[in-house]
């Protein structure tokens, strides 16, 4: 009797034993929070992860990683990369969704007034992790909000920018672009001379007018798996990069492996 | 202002924590809890005494409720630093160090300094440890070009506090290289 289901389900009883359909959400709800057979096989990482300890690499490398770990390193990847990255709707409408389903799990258990010192831990601890994750997929979604809002012009121009973004994001995108377009009319444009009064000229000598997302910024990379060639800019290039091994590189040269996933942003 | 300027150039350290604070470490529970599923994964049982594996963050929490204690990593122990700081004022590349040592070492001493041995001298190796590498990051400079550089063995946070000038650097080599041909 002292699992934490079975407690659970006394409580349950003991409080609400005439709605039978409120208990079996409940039910289902601790299924979910106990580890169930259908989870990631959690002991063969463990296992494999204290063998790489046993040999102290330079890093510690996972064997698979988690979808939190892989939406860590897209936010990472998004926060030091100067063009906009690919989207990662999938990976972020299931961790999302996975969000959801522990805090409707937590706000359940709550409820309960019979739960132990134990169980208040437990609850706590999902609740931290819950606010952890949130975080980060809050820090993602502004950091390609910052970007979308700064090329927005340029993402209405360009048809290849648009296939890396949501359909959420180009709708931002395109009021974005133009509420600013209408505001810089109304509020100065109209009254200057023709010539003067576009917001696309590229002049010589001088940035286009239009910002653009530069691909020459340097980033520092570090690789995650065997790679290369590489060419850089200045017409030499690095035959393969080994796992661990770190770099400052314009962002052109590294996009293509940002893309396969080669390596990542730090 | 969907992302505040501070935010824009680089991460910040306390950013850095949170990652890092993702990894695992081991643990003494002091109390029991079923195994229970995470959205990072599946962490449990805890049955005292017998270890048991979590990320960092759960055990720093726990540990500031008194209710584990924090075994350290392999490596945050006056032995294995103090063979790296001796690597590291005799050889001339970096030493192998863990890609996130600094965020978690700092984590570890401020939370749980009982649980590690010799604190003072552990904390006085890092921080020798740390003024060594910053020297070398600063001496690597000179051979900045504007194509790659390549820093094997640098770490996570050392990244981050060198960023801002590594990388205007190079942005600035380009633009001495690049504008003399445009202009042709």
């Amino acid at each position: 009797m002292s699992t934490w289901s079975a407690q659970f389900d006394a409580g349950t009883f003991a409080v609400d034993n005439s709605s039978s359909t409120s208990r079996s959400r409940v039910r289902r709800n601790v299924a979910t929070l106990n580890d169930s057979d259908d989870e990631r096989p959690t002991t063969r990482t463990l296992d494999s992860e204290r063998d790489v300890v046993m040999a102290p690499p330079p890093f510690e490398l996972e064997a698979e990683e988690t979808p939190l770990q892989k939406l860590m390193r897209h936010w990472i990847n998004e926060r030091h990369a100067p063009d906009i990255l690919p989207a990662q709707e999938e990976l972020l409408a299931s961790l999302l969704d996975h969000i959801r389903r522990q805090s409707d799990a937590v706000q359940l258990l709550r409820g309960e007034p019979s739960t132990s010192e134990e169980d208040h831990i437990r609850i706590m601890l999902v609740q931290t992790e819950v606010e952890r994750v949130k975080f980060i997929v809050r820090s993602y979604v502004r950091t390609r909000l910052f970007k979308i809002e700064k090329f927005a012009r340029f993402i209405m121009t360009n048809p290849e920018i648009q296939t890396r973004i949501t359909t959420a994001e180009r709708a931002h995108a395109s009021r974005h672009a133009n509420l600013t377009d209408r505001h810089f009319h109304f509020s100065v444009l109209q009254s200057l001379p023709e010539t003067q009064s576009h917001l696309d000229d590229e002049p010589i000598f001088m940035p286009p007018m239009v910002t653009q997302p530069d691909d020459s910024v340097p980033v520092f990379v570090h690789a995650l798996r065997e790679c290369g060639p590489i060419h850089f800019p200045d017409g030499t290039s690095l035959n393969k990069m080994t796992p661990g091994y770190i770099s400052l590189m314009p962002f052109a040269s590294a996009k293509n492996l940002l893309k396969r996933g080669d390596v990542e942003l730090v | 202002m969907s992302l505040p300027p501070s935010l824009r150039t680089s991460v910040t350290p306390t950013e850095l924590e949170l990652i890092a604070t993702q990894q695992l470490i081991e643990i003494i529970p002091l109390i029991a809890m079923e195994k229970t599923a995470f959205i990072s994964g599946a962490y449990g049982p805890l049955r005292p005494p017998h270890r048991a594996k979590i990320p960092i963050w759960m055990a720093v929490n726990l540990k500031l409720k008194k209710k584990c204690h924090i075994l350290p990593p392999y490596w945050l122990n006056v032995e294995f630093l103090q063979a790296r700081l001796n690597e590291e004022t005799s050889e001339a590349g970096f030493s192998r160090l863990p890609f996130r040592f600094a965020e978690v070492a700092k984590v570890l001493l401020d939370v749980a300094p009982d649980d590690i041995q010799d604190t003072e001298k552990i904390r006085s190796i890092l921080k020798d440890l740390r003024e060594a590498r910053q020297a070398k990051s600063r001496e690597g400079l000179a051979n900045l070009d504007r194509g790659e550089f390549s820093l094997p063995n640098f770490c996570s946070l050392e990244i981050n506090e060198v960023r801002p000038f590594f990388v205007r650097s190079m942005a600035i080599l380009q633009q001495l290289y690049r504008e003399p041909s445009d202009a042709v």
